[in-house]
């Protein structure tokens, strides 16, 4: 079994980070995998999108327009970017959060409606996974982190279900913040409940 | 030893250690800081990795620790190949001792903005050996490779990795680094090498040039690194030109065909030319199909094999059009050139996508607390103080995070060309009689990667110019490299050079050291600057924001009295500050990111800003 995976948002939003716990987990389960990031500079909030190619060997690294299984979106804008990627058939994971620019808060620059953007994504022939941010549990009083939580909801998804256990996604989280993962390992799991 | 995940970036720097490299330099620039940036925090014995001053510094120490017979690695964006250009060609035409290997990265469909340039074009005219792998795990393979063709040519060889294969990760199988095998360096007296004392000597090198290049074609085909499948006698014929080799499989199945049913040419060099293979594969062939990023240059070179070997066929590629010189190759693109090729349609060609809404503009700003936001306001002020507006007083920009005053709220700069560009751009400026003044900016490592000649040249030439020198200390916008102004206590064993004293030293007519986050002091600066007509120089100090906040630093805490705000916004526009939104009846600043610089302050006409706590300095 295989998996593409295209994640989009913002500098900040820990978008590479939950590529990087599924590239661990594919590699700690010997299955292929490529990770493909895109971002701008060293400062926040500008455009990142990572590619993630599970289960193929030797393929390159770039998802093709509508080739993505699963897109993860984290911001309701930067998810208009995402459209093209997502196969028909496939899931469009939208965590709707909106993170204005300074030029639309200002009145300069228009922000997509929100019933424009899904329209847009329903339009894809996609299966739209909604996820609302205050549906975040908290964790020791602290909301828990959106990524991971948004990962938890991605797992339980096909193809994405068959090709990585959960299970080795969890302990990618718990290598990579050793001995202060339970947080994470929260989010994550009140995640798998949405999928 | 087993497999990791690797970039290509941490593949060539793996890859040069367990190839025995001594000695690695370079200059950071997206997309290849990651291959001195994976390496250089590591306890290595007897091997000495740096980032230089500059990419023609860079190349020069690793020429002469090459010609001391260490094998040495040096490494760069493609921009950095046009500043150390100069040095690699007269070294090319002086061969080497100890292997030699310039790692450079191309960024094809431009994600870190720079000139789309294709620097096969610069291996074409120093007659260098180029390798192009289209993995991270072939960048391994090849940087092994690329030391044995140097040291068995004599040749510079070059490795070409695109953003593709330079950011991207897989799992790379790699080898234990050893400890480095001590060996005398070599000190080899030769002018008819290592100068270019005369033209006889100069024809001669060119000569040996020549040779070198020939004997790494032979070494090249020896070692198989070009990869030629044949299929079926008058089929089509793939030649496939680094990263975009691994998306044949996929688009050959779209057309229901697999590998067999072509033949194909993976090629890893298109400099030496691959002559051979390339004979072989047109012999097979009806059609050939060439993909190639950006420039047609291995295109061009199967067109003067094609035709002395009488090919009858089609050429498809770049110059009949097939094909675009511009931007990243992918599935889309190996699909266009079979498509064209085969003469048919793929299975899944999807028709055109549906409509979808633009997203909002979010042009990159200056993170919340940097101190160049300061600056960028202070410029502003100090424009208007001075009786101009910001639309007539040209402000050259520079390289690195200092350009992104380019950007909404602040567009007050105007160029963005090369490295140190502002300062002599601006001295052009002054000369063709514009009646405003002038400001160049610069940041703390572009001034002392290229712009200290500029300003000589200010100083000698009496031009009257204020240069902002925006020094946080850091080379920020490739993630945080030391550079020669960095504090010493991030640069063990090296030394901190202190910029104020080298510009003091150059004889400007006026240096003013202020503090950015003291907008008063700073456009005041800026002001008396412009009024006086001096060769002046502003030294804005602060160190950037993000390093400090890893160690904690917290210079100042900012209030919010929500029931003053009247929602003008005024905070917004005049600093686009990533920390301030708008909530519900008010603004809303967020203390995760907000390091109370205080530079919205001034901004909020009913105080509902306002500087609270205590210097934490």
């Amino acid at each position: 079994m295989s998996c593409d995976l295209v994640m989009i948002g913002v500098g900040g939003q820990g978008v590479l980070t939950i590529a990087d716990l599924l590239v661990r987990s594919a590699f700690a389960s010997m299955i292929p995998v490529t990770f493909s990031p895109t971002k701008g500079m060293a400062q926040r909030g500008g455009f990142v999108k990572g590619e993630v190619r599970i289960g193929r060997a030797g393929s390159g690294m770039r998802i093709p327009p509508a080739g993505a299984d699963i897109v993860i979106a984290m911001e309701r804008s930067e998810g208009l970017k995402g459209i093209p990627y997502v196969r028909p058939g496939g899931t469009f994971i939208l965590y709707d959060e909106a993170l204005i620019p300074a030029g639309v808060a200002l009145g300069k620059d228009r922000y997509p409606e929100r019933k424009e953007v899904l329209a847009a994504i329903r339009g894809s022939g996609a299966d739209l996974l909604l996820i609302d941010p205050w549906s975040r549990p908290s964790f020791d009083g602290i909301t828990v982190p959106a990524n991971v939580f948004v990962l938890g909801a991605a797992v339980g998804i096909e193809p994405l279900l068959g090709t990585i256990d959960p299970s080795l996604v969890e302990r990618a989280i718990e290598e990579r913040w050793p001995g202060r993962a339970d947080m994470n390992l929260a989010a994550f799991r009140a995640g798998r409940a949405l999928s | 030893m087993g497999k990791r995940i690797l970039t290509g970036n941490e593949s060539v720097a793996r890859g040069a250690l367990v190839a025995g490299a001594s000695v690695i330099t370079g200059y950071p620039g997206t997309p290849s800081t990651g291959c001195i940036g994976s390496i250089i925090d590591l306890d290595l014995p007897g091997r000495h990795i740096e980032w230089s001053a500059n990419e023609k510094v860079a190349f020069e120490i690793a020429t002469g620790a090459a010609w001391a017979g260490r094998r040495a690695l040096c490494t760069m964006k493609m921009s950095g190949l046009n500043v150390a250009y100069d040095a690699v060609i007269s070294v090319a035409y002086s061969g080497t001792n100890g292997g030699l290997v310039i790692y450079v990265a191309d960024d094809p469909g431009v994600s870190a903005g720079m000139a789309e340039e294709d620097t096969r074009g610069f291996a074409l005219m120093a007659d260098l050996p180029m390798l192009e792998p289209s993995s991270p795990s072939e960048a391994y393979r090849l940087v092994k490779e690329a030391f044995e063709i140097s040291e068995r040519t004599g040749s510079i060889v070059m490795l070409r990795l695109t953003t593709e294969v330079a950011l991207g990760a897989e799992p790379v199988e790699v080898d234990e680094i050893p400890p480095l095998e001590p060996a005398e360096p070599i000190l080899e007296k030769d002018i008819t090498c290592y100068t270019k004392a005369g033209s006889a000597i100069c024809r001669e090198q060119h000569r040996r040039l020549i040779d070198r290049l020939a004997e790494a074609e032979k070494i090249v085909r020896e070692l198989g690194l070009n990869r030629l499948e044949l299929g079926e006698d008058g089929g089509v014929g793939i030649v496939a030109v680094g990263a975009v080799d691994r998306y044949l499989d996929e688009g050959l199945e779209a057309f229901g065909l697999s590998r067999r049913d072509v033949s194909i040419l993976h090629a890893v060099t298109t400099i030496p030319f691959p002559r051979e293979e390339v004979r072989r594969l047109l012999a097979r062939s009806g059609t050939v199909l060439v993909l190639e990023e950006l420039e047609p240059h291995f295109e061009r070179g199967l067109i003067l094999e094609a035709r002395e070997a009488g090919f009858a066929g089609r050429i498809v590629g770049k110059l009949d059009q097939t094909l675009s010189r511009i931007g990243e190759y992918a599935l889309p693109e190996v699909l266009a050139g079979l498509s064209e090729a085969l003469g048919r349609a793929s299975k899944d060609d999807r028709g055109p996508a549906t409509k979808i809404p633009s997203p909002a503009p979010r042009p990159i700003t200056v993170c919340a607390g940097c101190p160049h936001r300061g600056t960028y306001m202070a410029i502003e002020m100090a424009i208007e103080r001075a009786g101009f507006s910001k639309d007539e007083v040209m402000v050259t920009g520079d390289i690195g995070c200092t350009i992104l005053g380019m950007n909404p709220p602040f567009e007050i700069l105007w160029t963005e060309v090369s490295m140190g560009t502002s300062v002599s751009l601006a001295q052009g400026y002054v000369h063709a009689g514009v009646r405003t003044p002038v400001i160049a900016t610069i940041g703390d490592s572009t001034f002392f990667h290229a712009g200290i000649p500029g300003l000589i040249n200010a100083v000698q030439h009496r031009v009257p110019l204020t240069l902002v020198v925006m020094d946080n200390g850091w080379t920020s916008m490739t993630g945080m490299q030391v550079n020669p102004g960095t504090s010493e206590e991030f640069q063990p064993g090296g030394r901190r050079v202190d910029l104020e004293a080298v510009i003091r030293g150059l004889g400007v007519d006026r240096l003013s050291v202020v503090d950015p986050y003291d907008l008063e002091e700073t456009a005041g600066a800026i002001e008396a600057s412009l009024k006086d007509g001096g060769v002046n120089v502003v030294l804005a100090r602060r160190e950037c924001a993000i390093q400090a906040r890893r160690r904690g630093v917290v210079p100042g805490r900012i209030g919010l009295d929500p029931e003053k705000c009247v929602l003008c916004k005024e905070c917004i526009r005049a600093t686009g500050c990533p920390a301030i939104s708008i909530g519900d009846g008010s603004i809303e600043v967020d203390y995760s990111q907000c390091n109370g610089c205080g530079l919205c302050v001034p901004a909020c006409p009913t105080g509902a800003l306002f500087k609270g706590g205590r210097d934490e300095l």
